[in-house]
């Protein structure tokens, strides 16, 4: 187990009575960029924090590098973490900010220097270093804080959320900016979102969280394309994808609505009659101009991106649904389209909302 | 164009004249109060000081001969002395209270408002009654902590607290901390809650111990928070008067004559109106030098140098 990054098992975590994180088990590889993204409230920041040593651990165990570190204060971890509110301290400089934790470690002095100068080289903030956080921007100041971490030289990396407090040009850049720290350093890193564009950049692994457990973990390539329920399937992906109620006929067909489509399950779950919810992205909705066992939807209202165009429909019995258009024939609201799409494009859940094999 | 442009500017510049005159009359009712109950007084006292000021019977100008006296004066110097030597030790053992007292409510725990409000309660107290109570509490015979003493088998005989300088010093100290202790803390408490709780969990993940956070995260950013406590502590300790006058009446051998008490008897026992007013402008300008002192020390409106 020594070359694992960091082992969660069975970690659980109680507010007084209440439950909020239900045993979670979870092995990140060492190394890995592993992206925590879930609703707020689904308890990713209580469980970073409790990898942290913020946040006591109910029940279960936590290793980093093959150490049980369940119950050792954070400063002994081996971590070091980065605050959405970048928590820096105000009264110190940049320098003495980013020395801060050395000096609590009583390194020598030139060691503390060179580490502050060759984190803040990585990070382009030597000109800073005499500043206060007061007088910087909110990218330098996130900076500094990640400068904070990269001193500690720690085996893992925790994020909390770092970019949510900046605008959106600037959330794009520090996020390349991240992305390239992880390249370079190759130290494990976890992070936490709730922006699943965040997740889906960075990610080598995604876990999906929901009320305190797992919903999937996997890459963004798996959890995007083979979402294992339709949480997962909804979360993942903007616009997200559109989850039609369907009811399986028994006879290579769905009914959705007033329409049948033929589709083919092998999922021996699935009897005549059974409720099921069909899936499938906005990208994947392909306006046709045949009638015959196609999707047959009224837009809405429409939104223009430039390249491409969002769709907002609703099918005859009332259901949403969005497409994407890419076509140059103008739609305007109101218009009756039809849709059709390759049949493993298709994602099938069952009444429960678990994932269905099968393939049409 | 001119002639419409200066003809456009001067209803503007009425207009702001007319709300500069608005501005006026919202803080018109504080200025006066102010200027009725303070400076008046304050300018009052000064042509005062200037004077031989006699209860009855006519005053004569004397210039500075007032203040010059002052320097000459033994039991003014005693009163300073003796004021200073208080001040500090107060001041010391209600920050040495408070402080612990605001770390232990900052806290969520149980019952901590219930807390909160038990050690804010003698705030809430005048001075005047609690030295009242205290003197019942002291008192030899009929009062509780002697006795209780006693009764205790700590001591062979009910201590006499008040009859000597040290156990009269220290019942008083003891007294104004339970009375005042409370209030500086809240005011401590304001400071430690605004300190934003990223901050302490960044510093622990630097690997900063308790103390460590304390004196390198903490105590800095109270410091504007420390400036207030200090300054209220300190000028409210320098005009204490009701404490001395009530519980020890001056104290054993007139060794607890603070300057406010000082001032007290030279005007309203003595009857030296003049150099009561001359030493209360000397006390005025001693409070307004320290508070400079601890502004600039403690550097309020800025970070740091």
């Amino acid at each position: 187990m020594s070359d694992t990054g960091v082992v969660l098992t069975d970690i659980r975590k109680s507010f007084g009575n209440l439950e909020v994180i239900h045993g979670i088990d979870l092995t990140i590889t060492e190394g890995s960029f592993v992206v925590f993204v879930g609703p707020s409230g689904c308890g990713k920041s209580t469980l970073l924090r409790m990898i942290a040593g913020l946040e006591e651990v109910t029940d279960g165990e936590i290793e980093i590098k093959g150490r049980n570190v369940t119950d050792l204060d954070p400063s002994d971890r081996g971590i070091a973490m980065v605050f959405q509110s970048y928590a820096l301290y105000p009264h110190m400089s940049v320098r003495e900010n980013m020395a801060f934790g050395l000096k609590m470690a009583r390194l020598p002095e030139p060691e503390i220097d060179s580490r502050v100068k060759a984190a803040s080289a990585i990070l382009k903030i030597d000109p800073l270093l005499d500043r206060r956080p007061g007088q910087l921007s909110g990218g330098q100041r996130q900076r500094v804080a990640i400068g904070r971490a990269i001193v500690r030289k720690p085996d893992v990396f925790l994020f909390d959320e770092p970019l949510s407090n900046l605008d959106a040009e600037l959330r794009v850049s520090m996020r390349i900016e991240i992305a390239r720290l992880h390249r370079e350093l190759g130290n494990t890193m976890i992070y936490v979102t709730h922006d699943q564009t965040e997740a889906m950049t960075l990610a080598d692994m995604i876990v999906v969280l929901r009320d305190g457990r797992v919903e999937q973990t996997g890459s963004p390539r798996e959890i995007y394309e083979n979402p294992a329920n339709t949480f997962v399937a909804g979360f993942i992906g903007s616009p997200r994808m559109n989850l039609l109620n369907a009811e399986w006929t028994g006879d290579g067909s769905i009914r959705i609505g007033n329409s049948r489509i033929a589709v083919q399950i092998d999922d021996n779950r699935m009897a005549p009659g059974g409720k099921l919810t069909l899936g499938v992205r906005p990208e994947h909705m392909n306006v046709v101009v045949d009638t015959e066992g196609t999707l047959r939807a009224k837009v809405d209202f429409y939104e223009y991106l430039g390249g491409t165009q969002f769709l907002y429909c609703q099918l005859e019995d009332g259901q949403a649904v969005t497409a994407e258009y890419r076509s140059s024939v103008p739609v305007e609201a109101g218009d009756i389209l039809h849709f059709r799409w390759q049949a493993d494009d298709l994602r099938f859940f069952d009444a429960a909302g678990l994932r269905l094999k099968g393939a049409c | 164009m001119t002639g419409t442009g200066s003809k456009a500017l001067l209803p503007r510049r009425k207009r702001r004249r007319r709300s500069g005159w608005r501005g006026f009359l919202y803080i018109a009712p504080a200025m006066a109060l102010v200027i009725l109950f303070f400076v008046m007084p304050v300018i009052f006292t000064g042509w005062m000081s200037l004077h031989n000021w006699p209860l009855m019977g006519g005053t004569r100008w004397i210039g500075f001969n007032n203040y010059v006296r002052m320097f000459h004066d033994a039991r003014f110097m005693s009163a300073l002395r003796f004021t200073a030597y208080y001040t500090v030790i107060v001041t010391i053992a209600i920050f040495a209270v408070a402080f612990p007292l605001a770390i232990f409510v900052e806290k969520q725990r149980r019952f901590v408002s219930a807390y909160r409000t038990i050690i804010f309660l003698p705030v809430v107290i005048g001075l005047a009654t609690a030295s009242l109570l205290w003197v019942w509490l002291a008192n030899v015979d009929s009062g509780f902590i002697g006795p209780a003493l006693k009764a205790l088998g700590w001591v062979d005989k009910s201590p006499n607290l008040l009859a000597t300088f040290d156990s009269a010093f220290l019942t008083i100290i003891i007294m104004v901390v339970w009375k005042i202790a409370g209030f500086t803390m809240i005011i401590l408490l304001t400071g430690l809650q605004a300190i934003p709780a990223d901050l302490t969990e960044a510093a622990r993940i630097d690997g900063a111990g308790r103390w460590q956070r304390f004196r390198h995260v903490t105590l800095p950013l109270m410091r504007k928070t420390i400036a207030l406590a200090l300054i209220i502590s300190v000028t409210g300790s320098i005009l204490a008067f009701d404490q001395f006058y009530i519980m020890t009446s001056g104290g054993p051998q007139n060794r607890m004559i603070s300057v406010v008490y000082y001032i007290f008897n030279q005007s309203f026992v003595s009857f030296n109106l003049g150099y009561g007013a001359a030493l209360s402008i000397a006390l005025l300008a001693i409070l307004v030098a320290i508070s400079i002192v601890q502004l600039w020390l403690l550097r309020v409106g800025e970070e740091r140098p």
